[in-house]
């Protein structure tokens, strides 16, 4: 079961709310490290539930992931999460250049994933006439069983989880992340009236 | 007199909304591009007078093109619209010899007013 199954146009369009907001965040979060961040195309894929969790539980190294839920009008909810990779993590924290003492590692992922997150998606809602509010982010602890654990009890039941693939290159450094946004299936169907009628405006 | 313009951006709906972002005047006489690569072949052939041009494409990059113009002495006036609004990257267009950064989305009355400034209407 597909519910997200996008007509060429919907896709397209939805690529292009997608830049726009993954471009807003990168802004954010070039001030955030104080330097220029290379951006590319984000690529977008939608997920059935079922799959994502197999997907995850097989990816062995997936050191953390960063879960926050968002809310809206109109039914459009979820909840965001940011994938990292293992060895991505300590490049991180070098490229936030945070002294040892000021604050842990997984303080500056959670900082650095709510940046990305509440960026994207507030530029993403303003779009399509929307606005979020945010649950507390909150970093599982070790990923390995407690990701298909939390994706369980979840407390609304989402059919369809969009993955977007995010890959930032800061000057010397690079890191990837994946944000994967698990929706329930009515604001998957709001999410499409609201693409056509932005499409039905050209 | 409406000059010939060239609308480049890899998304359909981008391009439409640069379109009707345009004077009445100047849409009859509008190409198109999807990629950097087709930009350059349509910028070369010829003679381009402005052209609305993405950053964050694949293949060959806006910046890509904006360095082929430069490459090619090309005259065309170049206004980068991009969701890429860092301001690094709103100077670097310009060192490169874009007109102007407009942020995605283009709205008409912006982009109207950026020609008058330039002396394009």
């Amino acid at each position: 079961m597909n519910e997200f199954h996008l007509t060429e146009d919907q896709q397209d369009c939805l690529q292009e709310l997608i830049n726009i907001a993954m471009g807003q965040a990168s802004d954010q979060l070039a001030r955030y490290l104080d330097t220029f961040v290379y951006l590319k195309v984000p690529s977008i894929e939608s997920v059935a539930a079922k799959e994502l969790i197999e997907a995850l539980n097989q990816q062995q190294n997936t050191m953390a992931v960063v879960s926050q839920g968002f809310f809206g009008y109109e039914g459009i909810r979820g909840e965001a999460l940011l994938v990292y990779q293992d060895e991505d993590s300590g490049r991180i924290a070098d490229l936030l250049g945070y002294e040892p003492d000021e604050l842990s590692q997984d303080e500056q992922l959670i900082d650095i994933s709510s940046i990305l997150t509440t960026t994207f998606l507030n530029v993403f809602a303003r779009q399509i006439d929307n606005q979020m509010s945010y649950n507390a982010p909150k970093l599982l602890p070790s990923v390995q069983n407690s990701l298909s654990e939390h994706l369980q009890q979840m407390t609304f039941n989402w059919d369809l989880a969009l993955k977007v693939n995010i890959n930032y290159q800061v000057t010397d450094y690079s890191f990837n992340c994946n944000m994967i946004l698990l929706i329930p299936e009515t604001a998957i169907i709001n999410i499409k009236k609201v693409l056509d009628r932005i499409l039905a405006e050209f | 007199m409406s000059p010939s313009v060239l609308i480049c951006d890899d998304s359909n709906m981008a391009r439409k909304q640069v379109l009707r972002s345009l004077p009445e005047q100047w849409r009859t006489s509008v190409q198109t591009a999807t990629n950097g690569a087709e930009a350059l072949t349509i910028l070369r052939d010829n003679s381009v007078e402005v052209l609305f041009l993405d950053l964050t494409m694949p293949g060959i990059d806006g910046i890509g093109v904006l360095q082929g113009i430069q490459k090619l002495k090309l005259s065309c006036s170049v206004f980068v619209i991009s969701a890429d609004i860092q301001p690094e990257m709103q100077s670097k267009v310009k060192a490169l010899g874009a007109k102007e950064f407009i942020r995605k989305p283009v709205k008409p009355d912006v982009l109207i007013n950026y020609l008058q400034q330039h002396g394009l209407l």
